[in-house]
C-alpha cells in the first residue's frame, strides 16, 4: 500500500482495486479515508477520481449461482459430446446388453409432394446428377427399377435396402478416412463401424454424417424437401456446403427427433410431430418394424425375419438347424454383420456365402 | 471442493493436467465477467452465453497445449473477444451487410446513483458520465478492462492489437480530453492540478 504515496494521476487511483472498492463499497480496509485528508492535494486528486468511480458504473450481469451451474453442466455437456466423438469404440460383444444402444437413424426425403404441390425448385437445389459429377472416386451406379427394395451390400460390410424408383452411387471400395456415398431416392443404410472412416450420405442438399449406424434416407429429385428422422442414437445433419455456405449450421439429432430441410428456403426446419409425419405405412412390412432382438427364438424364424426384412432368399439345412435355438439382438447390424453373428453363435461349423440376394448358410449343425 | 482462495496460476496448472474442479472453480469464478464484457461486444445474449461456454469448452479439451506463463483473466477476456469478434466476421461476410468491421464495445457505463447524497457531486457525476460514454468504442473499451477488469497496458494492447504505448497514450489522453470537457465547477481545481502535474 505504500504505492499509493506516489499516486500523481487519477488514473493511478482508478488501476487500484482497493481505491475502487472502497469509492464503491465503502470498504475501509487499507485506511483510505485517513490516508486522503493526510494531504490536501491528495484530497483533491482522490475527490476527481472518486467522481471518476461514480461515473462509470458497469451493470454486472444477475446471475444466480443456479445459473453459472446450468452454464458449467452446459459446457461440461459439450465437453462430454466432443470427447465422444472421435473415440467411439469397436463393435462391443454382441452378447453384451449395452451394445444396442447404438445409433439407428431414419432419414427421410419425405413425400412432401402429396401435401404439396409439386414446386419447382430452383437452380440452386443441389441434385444427385450434380453431386455424383462432383464426386471423382469412380462411382458404381446401382439403380432399383423393380416394385421391391434391393439390397445392396457395400465393401465396408454396410448394407443398404435401395427403394423402387431410387439410385445409388458409390465406390468399389472406400478410399481415404471417409466413406461417401450419393442418394437419389430412398434407401435404407445399416453402416458398419468404423469410427475412423465416417459415413456420409448425400442426399439432394443434405449431408448426413455418422459413424456406423442405421438410417432411411428418402430423397426425391423432384420433391421439395429431406427429411432426417432419428430412432436411435445420434447423427450430425448439416446442409451441403457447395449450396448453403451462408448457414452452414449442422443439426445434431437424439432419438425420436427429426428435422426437415425446406430445399427453397436452405433452412432447416424442427419436426415436431414424427408419428404424424411418417408417410402412409404402406402395408408391407419395412425394416424398421421388425424387431431383431431375439430371445431364445429357432434359427429358422430369425433367418425369415432377415429375409422378410431384406427380401433376400435364404437356404440353410433346415433338417440340422430345426433344434437350434438363439438369443441375440441384431437390431443395428449390417446385413453380414448379423448373419456373421448368427453363423458364429450356432458354432464354428457354420458359415455363409452371400450371392446378391442369395444367401447361402452351411452348417453341421449347432452346438 | 475446491478452495475458492486458489489462486488464478495454482488453477491454471491444475488444469492443464485434468483437474476438473480446478475446471470448475475457474468457470464460476470467472462466468460473470466474461459474460459481461460478451454482452458490451455482442448484442445477442444467447450468443454470448454459447462463446463464453465455448471459451471454457475449448481450455478444457485443448488443456494439454495450454501455455504456462498466462495471465487468466486476461487469456479468457482475450479468447471470448476473439470468439465474438469471428462470429461477428462470419455475420458481416454473409449477410453483406456492414462492411467488414469489428467487434464494437457498446457499453454504457452507467452511475452509481446509491453512492451520491449530495446534488452537486450528482451534477459532476452525470455531466462526466455523458462524456465518458461519449467517447469512441476503442477508448471505452480500453478504460473498461484497464479499470473494471484490471488488465495491464500490455495485456490490453494484446487484446486490441495495438502496441502498448498506444493504449497508454490513449487512455492518458482520454482522460486529459475528458478533464478539459469537463467543465463546471471543478475548472478552478483543474487548474491547480495541471500545475501539480
Amino acid at each position: 500500500m505504500q504505492q499509493r504515496n506516489h499516486y500523481k494521476k487519477i488514473e493511478d487511483f482508478l488501476a487500484d482495486e482497493s481505491f475502487q472498492k472502497w469509492v464503491r463499497e465503502g470498504k475501509e480496509r487499507e485506511n483510505w479515508e485517513e490516508w486522503t485528508v493526510e494531504n490536501p492535494q491528495r484530497a483533491k486528486l482522490v475527490a476527481e477520481a472518486r467522481l471518476w468511480v461514480l461515473a462509470t458504473r458497469v451493470p454486472e450481469p444477475t446471475f444466480s449461482s443456479a445459473e453459472i451451474s446450468a452454464a458449467l453442466q452446459a459446457s461440461r455437456d459439450k465437453i462430454k459430446s466432443i470427447e465422444k466423438e472421435p473415440t467411439v469404440h469397436s463393435i462391443p460383444l454382441w452378447r453384451r446388453a449395452g451394445w444396442r444402444s447404438i445409433a439407428a437413424v431414419l432419414v427421410l426425403g419425405l413425400a412432401l409432394g402429396w401435401l404439396f404441390k409439386r414446386q419447382t425448385l430452383t437452380q440452386d437445389t443441389l441434385t444427385y446428377t450434380a453431386l455424383i459429377n462432383q464426386d471423382t472416386q469412380g462411382l458404381i451406379e446401382q439403380a432399383n427399377n423393380t416394385h421391391k427394395p434391393q439390397l445392396i451390400t457395400l465393401s465396408d460390410g454396410s448394407s443398404v435396402l435401395l427403394q423402387p424408383k431410387s439410385k445409388l452411387s458409390y465406390p468399389k471400395s472406400f478410399e481415404g478416412d471417409e466413406r461417401k456415398v450419393y442418394l437419389s431416392g430412398e434407401g435404407f443404410f445399416e453402416i458398419s463401424k468404423n469410427p475412423k472412416k465416417p459415413f456420409f450420405v448425400f442426399a439432394n442438399e443434405i449431408v448426413t454424417k455418422v459413424i456406423g449406424t442405421s438410417f432411411r434416407v428418402k430423397a426425391y429429385t423432384d420433391q421439395p424437401s429431406v427429411e432426417v428422422v432419428v430412432r436411435t442414437g445420434k447423427v450430425n445433419v448439416s446442409s451441403n456446403q457447395a449450396i448453403t455456405q451462408l448457414n452452414n449450421e449442422t443439426v445434431q439429432l437424439l432419438p425420436n427427433q427429426g428435422v426437415r430441410f425446406a430445399r427453397k428456403k436452405l433452412i432447416f426446419e424442427k419436426i415436431t410431430d414424427l408419428t404424424r409425419e411418417k408417410p402412409d405405412a404402406q402395408s408391407v412390412t419395412t425394416i424398421e418394424q421388425l424387431s431383431f432382438e431375439f430371445s431364445d427364438v429357432p434359427v429358422a424364424q430369425i433367418l425369415k425375419t432377415i429375409e422378410q426384412a431384406y427380401l433376400v432368399e435364404i437356404d440353410y439345412p433346415q433338417e440340422k438347424l430345426k433344434d437350434c435355438y438363439l438369443t441375440t439382438s441384431l437390431s443395428d447390424q449390417p446385413l453380414p454383420e448379423k448373419l456373421k453373428i448368427i453363423c458364429e453363435s450356432l458354432g464354428n461349423t457354420t458359415r455363409y456365402e452371400m450371392n446378391g440376394n442369395r444367401i447361402t448358410i452351411l452348417s453341421e449343425g449347432c452346438n | 471442493m475446491i478452495n475458492s482462495s486458489l489462486t488464478d496460476e495454482i488453477l491454471w496448472q491444475r488444469l492443464k493436467i485434468g483437474d476438473e474442479l480446478a475446471f470448475s472453480a475457474l468457470f464460476e469464478r470467472y462466468y460473470r465477467s466474461l459474460i459481461n464484457y460478451g454482452n458490451s461486444l455482442s448484442s445477442y445474449p444467447e450468443r454470448v452465453q454459447d462463446c463464453v461456454q465455448d471459451v471454457f469448452v475449448n481450455l478444457w479439451l485443448y488443456r494439454n497445449t495450454l501455455s504456462d506463463n498466462v495471465v487468466v483473466k486476461a487469456y479468457l477476456l482475450s479468447s471470448v473477444r476473439k470468439r465474438i469478434a469471428r462470429l461477428h466476421e462470419r455475420d458481416t461476410i454473409f449477410r453483406q451487410t456492414a462492411p467488414l468491421d469489428a467487434v464494437q464495445f457498446s457499453l454504457d457505463f452507467s452511475i452509481e446513483d446509491q453512492l451520491i447524497a449530495d446534488e452537486e457531486t450528482s451534477a459532476q457525476v452525470s455531466q462526466l458520465n455523458r462524456l465518458i460514454n461519449a467517447l469512441p468504442p476503442r477508448q471505452k473499451e480500453a478504460l473498461y478492462l484497464r479499470y473494471h477488469q484490471g488488465l495491464t497496458i500490455e495485456q490490453i494492447g494484446e487484446m486490441l492489437d495495438i502496441n502498448h504505448q498506444s493504449v497508454s497514450n490513449l487512455l492518458h489522453r482520454c482522460i486529459q480530453h475528458l478533464r478539459k470537457e469537463w467543465k463546471g465547477d471543478l475548472t478552478l481545481l483543474f487548474v491547480l492540478f495541471s500545475r501539480i502535474l
